[in-house]
């Protein structure tokens, strides 16, 4: 098969697993607003469903492309919604915690509707971009991207149940205080670790492309704030005090800075990652 | 006066005040991301309000990280990391020593809920991936005497609490912990971050570089090093659709009386010669200008787009190869450009200089002759130059090994802390048995209460019970 064959079904499933996400979201909703429990379990299965078809359409496009497909602004957009419903279907099944659908699904069906307007071209890689570096780099992001997604869905919740506490749908769906917070921490924690893999492993690469490891060129330069962000976050959740709400907010805050870093920088500031 | 000082020793050890200074360096970095940098003043006062550029200027916006400031809180983020280190250090030792024990556990045993279960706990411990599970016996004086026996069974109905004749009698316990380690993840994260910072500014202060470039053939000084960089080869390897696959440079770097040594260069394959470290950094078009006078032969040579020629003969006249144009064509608006990279037709972009004077500035395609009094000048035999970086900075290392020691210790942080589990012995022979894990909590007891006979749950209730 020639690349235009793989590049059409490629859309043919992008388009199956959009429309997925745009279902199951409904279900999500419809599952909170009128407190549907058997909408969350449907929900459930369509986005797994959703999650097999957005793998196998990344996989088509990599096969169809001859290289990771990692390299530009649309395939960047749907790994990041991959990697969210990834971590999402990770925390579902460990905490089992549907509720948190209602919140993550808008969060990726944001992405893949900013990637559908993207170029879909496959193009030939410039020579500083065909670095295994830049392979591992992004792959790291889309993990710590989905997993701050999911921190920053699990914090809007902590910040909404405040006045709900004892309806019984929040009692029996939605993890009590303590345990969103624990939930959210790992969550930060997990895109934490990943976030210092991306900022190292882009590092290395940028030493070997362009001679220097850090530039503070703009996306390194919003990596490094939404990364201490992140590292504000954990320094307030030792404190008392400052553990739940506040740390809350500055998950949310986190992952406004991950959005802005990725979208915002991109489109607004120039810099040697901007063809990225 | 000592008063103060000590406040402010205290403050810089403080977390609150890494909170307070890490809130500031993300708010200048977004200064400085947001803000062009390194512009000159002129463009400061020509693109803003007057008042917003006095105050860029005054505070350094303009180069907000190499400024004083942005070193000096740096600086000091960097003294409050060593300082919350040192400090924390013999605490973290001594809990590494002594914080681990059964005794510790037991005795503190508050507040944690517990689950009851009739079976040995060393099995369940096991089930759990705990290895090494100790087996011990403790006063029952010292476990009632510190509340723990109230807590371990949280509601009532299961409240056994050890009875005043019981308490000379020995209650057998078991105990097991595993990822003591784990207390040393964000120290180590610490020391991590102040060798990486610690890396690259010794790499600013002390690194040095330099561009080298040229057409094959040539020979140039690198920088004041005292070797020079003979290119020996450069090409431009070109896919079907004519986009570019690699740039690639062999080069021979000798001086300073070593023997030559030799390597291939390209984009994201670094070389490194004599302890200095080649980069393929860029290219661009170069081309051979000839000097006629009285249509002889005077002068020729190779010089790359930017580049000048000196007329050897009459001083003061100089040619400069402003830009050049493979596919040369003449854009909507006039100005030159080249319609394709590839290279059909050639166009020299050339200025024409005696002295500070401009006598001329045009475009020459192939074969036109420029011709000043009895001089003619004209270009031919483009070709692609390549532009070697050259750098040394002995404290790449320094930064890549703080970055390698911050990851690990995040894994350790985050991961693999530590977990401990203690049971003690009711009087009925069945277990109390609970556990802690700052990072799985609650989830981490539910865990070990699917062991048990009861959820360890409290209630609001049991706690309010509980501080009475
Ligand atoms: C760039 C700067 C810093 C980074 C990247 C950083 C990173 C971290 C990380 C990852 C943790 C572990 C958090 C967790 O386990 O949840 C931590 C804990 C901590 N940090 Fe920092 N930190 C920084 C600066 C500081 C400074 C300057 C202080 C000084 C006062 C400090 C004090 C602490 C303390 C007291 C803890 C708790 C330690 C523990 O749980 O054993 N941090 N830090």
């Amino acid at each position: 098969m020639d690349s235009s064959g793989f590049l059409a079904i490629e859309n043919a499933l992008f388009t199956a697993v959009m429309i997925l996400y745009l279902i199951s979201m409904a279900l999500y909703f419809i599952f909170f607003a009128m407190k549907n429990e058997k909408a969350a379990r449907i929900a459930g299965w369509v986005i797994t469903l959703a999650f097999v078809l957005h793998t196998a359409a990344l996989i088509v496009r990599g096969v169809g492309a001859g290289r990771l497909p990692l390299t530009n602004q649309y395939e960047f957009a749907t790994s990041f919604a991959w990697g969210i419903c990834l971590c999402f279907l990770v925390f579902v099944k460990k905490y089992h915690f549907q509720a948190l659908g209602t919140f993550v699904t808008p969060v990726i069906f944001l992405l893949i509707g900013y990637a559908a307007m993207q170029s879909r071209e496959v193009r030939e890689l410039m020579p500083a971009l065909r670095s295994n570096w830049l392979g591992i780099h992004v792959s790291t992001a889309i993990i710590s991207y989905g997993a701050f997604g999911v921190s920053f869905a699990v914090s809007l919740l902590f910040l909404l149940r405040q006045g709900r506490e004892n309806h019984d749908f929040w009692k029996k769906n939605i993890p009590d205080y303590d345990r969103l917070d624990i939930i959210s921490y790992r969550a930060v924690s997990l895109g934490f670790l990943f976030l210092t893999f991306v900022i190292i492993t882009g590092a290395i690469w940028a030493e070997r492309a362009w001679g220097s490891y850090w530039s503070w060129d703009p996306k390194e330069t919003w990596s490094l704030i939404t990364w201490i962000i992140y590292a504000l976050y954990l320094h307030l959740r030792l404190n008392k005090g400052w553990r739940g709400r506040k740390a809350a907010w500055f998950a949310v805050i986190g992952f406004v800075c991950v959005l802005f870093t990725y979208i915002g920088v991109n489109t607004w500031i120039p810099g040697i990652h901007s063809y990225a | 006066m000592m008063d103060r000082l000590k406040k402010a020793g205290r403050f810089l050890c403080s977390m609150k005040c890494a909170v307070i200074l890490l809130v500031i360096l993300a708010l200048a970095c977004t200064a400085g991301s947001l803000l062009p940098q390194g512009q000159t003043a002129a463009y400061y006062t020509a693109n803003y309000a007057e008042s917003l550029a006095g105050a860029i200027l005054l505070f350094r916006l303009d180069d907000v990280f190499h400024c004083w400031w942005f070193v000096g809180l740096t600086l000091f983020l960097c003294a409050n990391l060593l300082a919350c280190n040192v400090l924390r250090f013999p605490a973290l030792m001594k809990r590494m020593k002594e914080g681990f024990t059964a005794v510790k556990r037991i005795a503190g045993w508050d507040g944690v809920p517990a689950t009851v279960t009739a079976e040995e706990p060393e099995e369940i411990f096991r089930k759990l991936g705990f290895r090494n599970v100790t087996r011990g016996v403790m006063a029952a004086a010292k476990v009632a005497q510190t509340g723990g026996a109230e807590t371990f069974v949280p509601s009532a109905a299961e409240a056994a609490p050890v009875s005043a004749d019981t308490a000379a009698a020995s209650v057998p316990t078991r105990y097991a912990v595993r990822h003591r380690a784990g207390i040393w993840g964000a120290w180590l994260c610490h020391l991590g971050m102040l060798v990486v910072i610690a890396g690259f500014g010794l790499g600013q202060m002390f690194q040095v570089q330099y561009s080298v470039y040229g057409v094959p053939g040539q020979t140039k000084p690198v920088g004041d090093t005292g070797y020079t960089l003979r290119i020996d080869d450069f090409q431009v390897k070109l896919r079907e659709d004519d986009t570019v696959e690699q740039y690639e440079t062999a080069v021979t770097v000798s001086g300073n009386g070593t023997a030559g040594e030799t390597g291939t260069v390209s984009v994201n394959h670094p070389l490194t010669l004599h302890g200095m470290k080649l980069y393929q950094n860029s290219t661009g078009w170069a081309a051979n200008v000839q000097i006629f006078k009285d249509s002889e032969l005077l002068q020729e040579g190779v010089i790359c787009a930017g580049e000048y020629a000196l007329v050897e003969d009459m001083e003061g006249l100089a040619v400069v190869l402003n830009a050049f144009y493979p596919d040369y064509v003449r854009g909507a608006d006039g100005m030159p450009m080249t319609a394709s990279p590839a290279l059909n037709h050639p166009g020299y972009l050339y200025t024409l200089y005696y002295h500070d004077q401009i006598l001329g500035m045009n475009v020459l395609t192939e074969d036109e002759i420029i011709t000043v009094e009895d001089y003619g000048i004209r270009f031919t035999d483009p070709q692609q130059y390549t532009l070697i970086q050259v750098k040394r900075d002995p404290f790449t290392p320094l930064a890549a090994a703080g970055g390698l020691l911050v990851m690990l210790a995040l894994v350790l942080a985050f991961y693999l802390p530590p977990e401990e589990v203690w049971a003690v012995q009711r009087e009925d022979g069945t277990w109390a048995l609970a556990g802690k894990s700052r990072k799985a909590g609650a989830y981490f007891l539910e865990e070990l209460a699917k062991y048990g006979a009861k959820p360890p749950v409290v209630t609001e209730d049991d706690l309010a019970a509980r501080q009475e």
